[in-house]
């Protein structure tokens, strides 16, 4: 029966067509393949119970579903429009209707400021629609873009996405891939044989392992389904609804205390001897939920979602148990793309150092470690929210100023007590400043460390910088927590609460 | 066979374990320094070491392997 049919009908019959057509297009066809739920069973088990309600659920393409679904649900509450693919229709293609259908949804929220989360599960563009899909596609990824600067977008992998469909995921916010199930890739391993010649998997070219911890396309790693939607209602629980609306503020929660007394033992005596960045945060910040973000990609800087005194804000660490903390390329880009972020949407930046510096050496240069360096100063530079920085451990050369540095418009940098912050390592320092003494000497290395020992103290310790006013004070790690939540209550006065 | 590499490049320090010796996931088999650090070479699972690729002194590049591991002579 078609729909102009249904006004055939009499009224009671009408009724019972019309509520059938809608109960058939809510539960659509079966799941298909390895997939254990449908595009409606997804998008139920992703916003409070019940709450889902669909937009132009009677909407077909030629004669089916359009392959996606969208409408919008709560969330702890609040509003989210969510946007599901349904791979149950021509797996998920995204046709010229489809597409239209998305950027309707998108159009909604970028209007009314609510988050949008895609739950793709989509083979690319529909073949069949030729150019019109590609247009379509294109029309979604102007609206991603878009709604970047309004409203927070997410994106949970749940099935292959080639293509187009990979593309759309890349202009939103933060990508969860569920491992084994949620594929990216350009194109799929049978178009990558034809065309190179090479022989790769569904997961050599598009796994949650390549892109969570090798290319960082994606930012998590999730075990099944219901795991990675339960991390985007994660992520969401510490975002405002849209750029300029009231901060996710929770009722404030004090700091584990166990790793509070802990807080002044954490950072190793010798400057060398690694630690883990985690055991700071800890004993700083609320010890409610906290959310790591690319915990598998370029680990030397950890990216972290928290509290502090139940206000939401966005953590930068280097993490010495990784790579010593050094940044790199990827550490930069990463660290940048978080901050920017971060600015986006309000939340305060605080920055944790304690790096050794740049990793240097023709691997780096090559990637163009520069550009990618210079990425994360811009990020800083431009923060338009507060910046708390504290150098935890070591601080030297580029990379001192890279993090967050006060010259970037940090708003407070402090220093703890043993901080060493200086333009570069003392053992460098003095093979530079000493070279010909060193040449002379009998011993050069006894001479070597002890010029060092002595620049290091003379010379790198914090007061030096905490004199000339480059440094705002020098604290105790004890004192970290109320000097940071002091300077936020002042920075944030006034601001949506 | 499980292999432990470094993940950065640097100068093999001190390489802490013998072939044959037990190791647990987690444990270093080898410190490299490297930009004044020291910095683990992490078993990435239980098991034996059966071989070792490097040698003190020696400068290794991120993705090199410093020890293999057999798994399989572990219970």
């Amino acid at each position: 029966m078609t729909q102009t049919d249904l006004h055939q009908l009499d009224a009671t019959a009408h009724r019972a067509a019309l509520t059938q057509r809608r109960r058939d297009a809510a539960v659509r066809v079966e799941p298909r393949g390895r997939r254990q739920y449908t595009a409606r069973e997804r998008v139920d088990m992703f916003v409070d119970a019940g709450s889902f309600v669909e937009i132009t659920p009677l909407r077909t393409a030629d004669g089916r579903g359009t392959g996606v679904l969208t409408g919008w649900g709560m969330v702890e509450g609040r509003p989210v429009v969510v946007i599901a693919h349904d791979a149950a229709v021509a797996s998920g293609a995204i046709g010229a209707v489809f597409a239209n259908a998305v950027t309707k949804a998108q159009r909604l929220a970028i209007d009314r400021g609510f988050p949008i989360v895609y739950v793709n599960d989509s083979g690319g563009a529909r073949v069949p629609d030729g150019i019109f899909a590609l247009h379509g596609c294109g029309e979604v990824f102007a609206l991603n873009v878009a709604a970047q600067r309004r409203v927070p977008q997410i994106s949970v992998i749940l099935g292959p996405c080639a293509g187009a469909a990979a593309y759309s995921p890349a202009l939103t916010d933060w990508t969860i891939m569920v491992k084994g199930h949620g594929h990216m890739f350009l194109t799929g391993p049978d178009i990558v044989k034809a065309a190179t010649g090479e022989d790769a998997s569904a997961d050599d070219i598009g796994g949650s392992r390549l892109h969570t911890e090798k290319s960082g396309v994606a930012h998590l790693e999730a075990e099944d389904e219901e795991s990675a939607l339960a991390a985007a209602r994660q992520i969401l629980s510490f975002l405002p609804s849209h750029v300029g609306a009231a901060p996710a503020i929770t009722e404030p929660e004090p700091a584990d205390p166990t790793a509070v007394s802990q807080l002044p033992f954490v950072v190793p005596e010798r400057a060398s001897v690694v630690f883990d960045m985690h055991r700071v945060l800890d004993g700083v910040l609320d010890a409610g939920p906290r959310l790591e973000l690319m915990p598998g990609h370029a680990r030397s800087v950890l990216t972290v979602l928290g509290r502090l005194e139940g206000r939401p804000v966005g953590i930068v660490a280097n993490q010495p148990d990784a790579r010593g903390g050094i940044l790199d390329s990827l550490a930069s880009v990463k660290a940048a793309r978080f901050v920017e972020f971060c600015g986006r949407f309000g939340l305060p930046v605080l920055t944790f150092v304690d790096v050794p510096g740049f990793l240097p050496g023709t691997v780096e240069e090559g990637r163009g470690v520069i550009t990618h360096g210079a990425k994360l100063l811009k990020a800083y530079i431009e923060a338009p929210t507060p910046v708390l920085t504290v150098v935890v451990r070591k601080a030297y050369g580029g990379a001192y100023i890279a993090m967050g540095a006060k010259s970037l418009g940090a708003d407070f940098q402090w220093a703890w007590s043993n901080a060493e912050i200086a333009v570069m390592g003392p053992g460098g320092a003095v093979t530079l400043l000493n070279r010909r003494e060193l040449a002379a000497a009998d011993d050069p290395i006894a001479l070597r460390d002890e010029l060092a020992a002595t620049y290091r103290e003379e010379v790198a310790r914090p007061y030096l910088a905490a004199e000339a006013g480059i440094v705002d004070d020098v604290i105790l790690p004890e004192e970290t927590r109320g000097r940071l939540s002091d300077a936020l209550e002042m920075l944030t006065a006034g601001t949506a609460r | 066979m499980i292999e432990a590499r470094a993940d950065i490049v640097a100068n093999v320090w001190k390489i802490v374990v013998r072939e044959g010796d037990p190791v647990g996931a987690g444990d270093p088999v080898a410190v490299l320094e490297t930009m004044k650090m020291e910095i683990p070479v992490i078993a990435p699972s239980g098991g034996y070491v059966s071989r070792i690729l490097v040698n003190e002194g020696q400068i290794v590049q991120e993705g090199d392997v410093v020890a293999e591991i057999d798994a399989a002579t572990i219970g």
